[in-house]
């Protein structure tokens, strides 16, 4: 008896702490189970709108596609290798696709104008001791959050042949009409534009620049400006950093300035232009503007891939 | 330094200072006029590049707005600041025309809008209550695996989501639009988790022992508490969709059917510079909304902008 009832105390004993971790494993797995259904959704739409979708992208870079029938034909590299052709000796369809990468990087120049207007903007509210630097803020600000086409309207009608720019100075500067400036103009507003948004982050910045930096710097007699351009300046790159990645993604898949602002003049058609128009020339047009899809996906990609990497490295971190 | 500041008032009154160093201080009062003057020469110069600067960005909406009010004539033909005659009729004729059905448009873009929000919000807030506070296997590797689409550009996925909603009919309609935002919006999602995380387990823990699921433990308890947090999220994704033009116009062709933007956009590209000032009446009130939005809630806007610069 004593020995059953020692057998039945030692199994309760034993089955003690191990029957919890068996109920423990069971509510973990229903846990699981209704966290995973949590994020179902999001899960599902990644891979119908974002997976399945550059797949089909991929998968439509090797065909021909011919609209009125809905068929489509394998034809290998034909169109990567027509593009890349393209650029060697410039053909019909090459010369666009040149085109617009060109356009798409040299509208990238007002990315560097408005970062240094932004950091100037930011350096003057900061060491100018500017009073009501917050409605200055709100005021640079606004421009990001008007939509494009509103503020392309209005840009138009500054920049055209009778607009508000031409008026001033007395001139007849064709700003639309001519593929250069149609591309300064587009620059121009868009620094103007986006400087707003790099005064805020480099504010932001410059606060979190640690104090006792300052306070050294000033014992050994340095002045705000050289404090400015020896302690600030060196402290707030990761900030050049972000804006030049976020701002190069932005620009990389830029529409509206070339369809609102320059109504799709030839010299401001950007890459997004092209492959939105090139879709519908003909059955090998949408091939290639699927192989420009993925080459500007991969492009994107890898500048993100950059600012993931270099993030951890640039960003101050207290 | 105090005696020094002393001293430097001191010799703005040169009678005031004490006879002995009276040369010595008119000398040192005159570079210091002469430094006080700098630093106000410097500060009016200050003010003045900034005032210029602001009056650049802000001249645009002025214009746009004096010039929704002139004849199409004037802006055609002549150069004015202030309209000749204010006239209102661009307005009433924005209302009233056929072409160009601008309160179907408010309508349209209201509904995307009002749906995507609502249902993408809290599909958005659930995933989020998941990543923060349950135990879920593979955490890791799902946030990164919907923060990997952030990276994709739309460009690159437009061409087959573009014939898929063909071939279901869905052009032209608003579900092309509508039909992706339910199913959540991930950079909301990593906003909330990070805010989530810093909400203490303890409440979860009481209403569990209390018997509380987890769906009640998300509605009643996570939900109250990051109200906020998705107010924030929810301006900027409403401002975000009201401004959107790609997506909608690549998929929206018939003017019935169009959103406040791609009619904006219509009414711009189809008028010659007579019909002009009807285009800036319409830029007009779409960008009204989104004024009084972000003067009011202007904290939100350049608070989150510079933490996520910031932060990386």
């Amino acid at each position: 008896m004593e020995k059953v009832e020692n057998a039945v105390a030692e199994e309760r004993m034993n089955s003690l702490p191990r029957k919890p971790k068996r109920k423990r494993s069971k509510v973990e797995r229903r846990e699981n189970l209704t966290a995973f259904l949590f994020i179902l959704l999001p899960v599902i739409g990644f891979l119908i709108f974002t997976g399945i979708s550059i797949c089909f992208t991929f998968v439509f870079s090797f065909q021909d596609y011919y609209v009125r029938r809905d068929e489509s034909k394998f034809v290998g590299f034909k169109h990567y290798i027509s593009l890349f052709q393209g650029m060697a000796t410039p053909g019909m369809m090459g010369n666009t696709f040149i085109r617009s990468v060109g356009n798409t990087l040299f509208l990238m120049l007002s990315l560097p104008v408005s970062i240094m207007l932004g950091l100037c903007v930011a350096a003057i509210l900061r060491l100018g001791d500017v009073k009501g630097s917050k409605i200055y803020q709100i005021l640079y600000y606004l421009p990001a959050v008007s939509s494009a086409v509103a503020l392309n309207i209005v840009w138009r009608y500054i920049f055209q042949s009778n607009g508000l720019l031409n008026r001033i100075f007395g001139a007849e500067t064709p700003w639309l009409t001519d593929g250069t400036l149609v591309k300064l103009a587009i620059i121009i507003k868009n620094s103007l534009n986006a400087m707003g948004g790099a005064m805020i982050l480099y504010l932001a910045g410059m606060l979190n620049v640690p104090k006792e930096l300052y306070e050294a710097s000033s014992l050994d007699g340095a002045n705000k400006l050289r404090q400015f351009f020896s302690i600030t300046l060196p402290m707030i790159t990761p900030v050049t950093f972000y804006l030049l990645i976020t701002g190069l993604i932005g620009a990389l898949q830029s529409y509206a300035d070339t369809e609102v602002f320059a109504k799709g003049y030839p010299g401001s058609e950007t890459i997004v232009y092209f492959i939105w128009n090139e879709r519908t020339d003909g059955a090998a047009g949408y091939g290639i503007a699927s192989c420009t899809s993925i080459l500007l996906a991969i492009a994107i990609m890898s500048v993100t891939l950059i600012q993931f990497k270099f993030s951890n490295k640039w960003v101050y971190e207290e | 330094m105090e005696n020094e500041i002393k001293w430097n008032d001191s010799g703005f009154t040169p009678e005031g200072a004490d006879g002995k160093n009276g040369k010595n201080s008119d000398q040192r009062s005159w570079s210091d006029i002469r430094k006080k003057t700098l630093t106000v020469i410097v500060k009016i110069f200050v003010y003045a590049i900034i005032s210029f600067g602001a009056f650049l960005l802000v001249f645009p909406y002025v214009w746009m707005l004096l010039s929704s009010f002139k004849t199409g004539d004037e802006v055609a033909l002549t150069f004015t600041f202030l309209p000749d005659k204010w006239v209102f009729t661009n307005y009433s004729e924005l209302f009233k025309s056929e072409n160009f059905p601008i309160f179907r448009a408010l309508l349209n873009t209201v509904l995307i809008e009002v749906s995507v929000i609502i249902v993408g919000t809290f599909v958005s807030a659930m995933a989020a209550f998941s990543f923060a506070k349950l135990k879920l296997r593979f955490k890791t590797f799902w946030l990164l695996f919907l923060m990997s689409g952030m990276m994709v550009p739309y460009a690159a996925l437009m061409l087959p989501q573009y014939r898929a909603f063909f071939a279901l009919h869905m052009t032209n309609t608003l579900w092309p639009l509508i039909l992706p935002g339910f199913f959540g919006n991930v950079s909301m999602i990593f906003f909330l988790v990070q805010y989530m995380r810093g909400i203490p387990n303890a409440y979860f823990e009481a209403a569990k022992i209390d018997g509380a699921n987890n769906f009640t433990c998300f509605i009643r308890i996570m939900f109250p508490l990051i109200k906020t947090a998705i107010a924030a999220q929810v301006i900027f994704w409403f401002v975000g969709i009201w401004n959107d033009y790609f997506a909608p116009s690549l998929y929206l062709t018939d003017r019935k059917q169009m959103t406040l933007q791609v009619l904006l956009g219509l009414l711009n590209a189809g008028t010659s510079a007579k019909d002009l000032p009807m285009a800036l009446a319409g830029a007009v009130l779409s960008s009204i909304p989104m004024l009084v939005i972000y003067i009011s809630c202007q904290k939100y806007f350049i608070e989150s902008l510079a933490i996520s610069g910031v932060k990386g």
